[in-house]
């Protein structure tokens, strides 16, 4: 790569810090017109420590092999008492660290509690002006059904393992009805044949007509790589079926849907924080009063 | 004081593959507040700049018991250079003989915290540093 090239390496990195650190006024400011069209966007999702990063490194490796660019964004856990975070989904991804062209960068979920991180949905759009080909989102671990990411990628990848014990617990949640492509990670592990069986059903159930996707159910190991490339070819595939299927119009307002919200959210919370604490003496009523009246100060 | 908001990559370079002391200072730094990255063992200066600049750090921690602290540290600012970083700051952690740290300080590294500091004054410095940038 030249200098140049290099040099605008640095100067994206620091804009997407100064889109990751905005505050909501500021975020507001600063919203460039809505994108025409926007990059591929791939979610992963799933609980802690069933291999999300690990499965981003094996398909990433596989996604940039053509010399295409990648971006990934990879969301941990901020502590909600010292504000501070380890920021540990990089180091589980080694086999593309070291490429050039894929761009990694971890970000902590500070206020957010739905598995996404503060500003996702701008820092996603940020994305859009620097020659990346698709953009992988990694969402915080989640236990219960966090359905945000939806609103958020185009593909939306949920993991699941052996050791999750039947299928009840993931139907209970209902995650069983969010996601494109289902993935039974550490299939080396045993049982996991029969978790794949059990979602498999469950999945089949429902009646798919031709022209709706047909959500897919895969079993992946880092002990055999080969186990990427179908999932690889059944993201492309939901790829494909999207182009000619999906409704863009809906699908932009969903986005939207999700940003005024995520935007409301941390306004609410903004205020919260520097309320002086005497405020909150008196009835929920009036303290609520109280708040929208901040909330329309502009 | 805090480290609220700052970004800091504890880097592992050298061959030695002992990390207890890289993970420990990880986790004060993020109990006193700030996101931190870690890279795994043994990185390439090439590889730690890269990182730093991607992940748009405040500051890079080298955590090196090795001894070729010297080569590492001036390999790691030339590699910053190269990517028009040098305003990232480094700080170095370790086994660092008291001969060479006027060396490190004149090349530019921004705080030299070796074994025997307790880690509270480690944080105090670093977030004085870290306030002045
Ligand atoms: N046996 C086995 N272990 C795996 C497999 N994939 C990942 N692991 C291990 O599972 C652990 C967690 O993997 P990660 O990729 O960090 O999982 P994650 O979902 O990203 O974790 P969080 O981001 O913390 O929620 C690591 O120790 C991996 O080495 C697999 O296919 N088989
Ligand atoms: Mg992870």
């Amino acid at each position: 790569m030249s200098g140049g090239k290099l040099n605008n390496r640095r100067r994206m990195s620091q804009a997407l810090s100064r889109v990751a650190n905005a505050s909501v006024v500021e975020t507001l400011k600063n919203q460039k017109e809505l994108p025409e069209e926007t990059l591929y966007r791939i979610g992963i999702t799933g609980a802690p420590g069933s291999g999300k990063s690990t499965i981003i490194s094996n398909l990433v490796s596989k996604r940039v092999d053509n010399g295409s660019r990648a971006a990934v964004v990879a969301i941990d856990p901020s502590s909600p008492l010292t504000k501070g975070s380890i920021l540990g989904d990089r180091i589980r991804m080694d086999t593309v660290s070291n490429n050039p062209n894929v761009f990694i960068r971890s970000i902590p979920s500070r206020r957010s509690h739905d598995g996404l991180a503060d500003n996702t949905a701008d820092l996603l759009w940020e994305m859009e002006g620097y020659e990346f080909d698709e953009v992988i989102l990694e969402t915080v671990g989640v236990g219960q059904a966090e359905y945000s990411v939806r609103a958020l990628v185009d593909t939306v990848i949920l993991v699941l393992l052996p050791e999750s014990g039947d299928a009840v617990q993931a139907m209970k949640s209902g995650i069983l009805e969010m996601a494109d492509i289902y993935v039974i990670n550490k299939s080396d592990l045993p049982g996991a044949e029969l978790i794949a069986a059990e979602i498999n059903e469950i999945v089949s159930r429902n009646t798919y007509s031709s022209d709706e996707w047909k959500p897919c159910v895969l079993s992946t190991s880092n002990k055999t790589l080969e186990s990427f490339n179908l999932l690889n070819n059944a993201i492309n595939e939901h790829r494909e079926w999207r182009m000619k299927s999906i409704d863009k119009a809906s699908e932009q307002r969903s986005r939207v849907r999700y940003q005024v919200q995520s935007l409301m959210n941390r306004r609410v919370e903004e205020l919260l924080e520097i309320m002086p604490l005497k405020e909150f003496d008196g009835h929920p009523k009036e303290v609520y009063e109280k708040l929208m009246k901040k909330l329309l100060i502009k | 004081m805090s480290l609220e908001g700052k970004r800091i990559l504890i880097a592992k370079p050298g061959l030695d593959g002992h990390d207890v002391g890289a993970k420990v200072i990880a986790l004060a730094l993020r109990d006193a507040g700030a996101d931190v990255i870690y890279t795994g063992l043994r990185k390439s200066p090439d590889y730690i700049a890269r990182v730093a600049v991607d992940e748009d750090v405040d500051a890079v921690g080298l955590s090196m018991l090795s001894g070729s602290h010297n080569e590492i540290v001036s390999e790691t600012l030339l590699q910053l250079k190269e990517l028009d970083a040098s305003d990232i700051k480094i700080f170095v952690g370790g086994t660092i003989p008291k001969d060479d740290h006027a060396g490190l300080i004149a090349a530019g590294v921004s705080g030299i915290y070796t074994s025997d500091m307790a880690i509270t004054d480690v944080l105090k410095e670093i977030e004085l540093e870290l306030r002045n940038a």
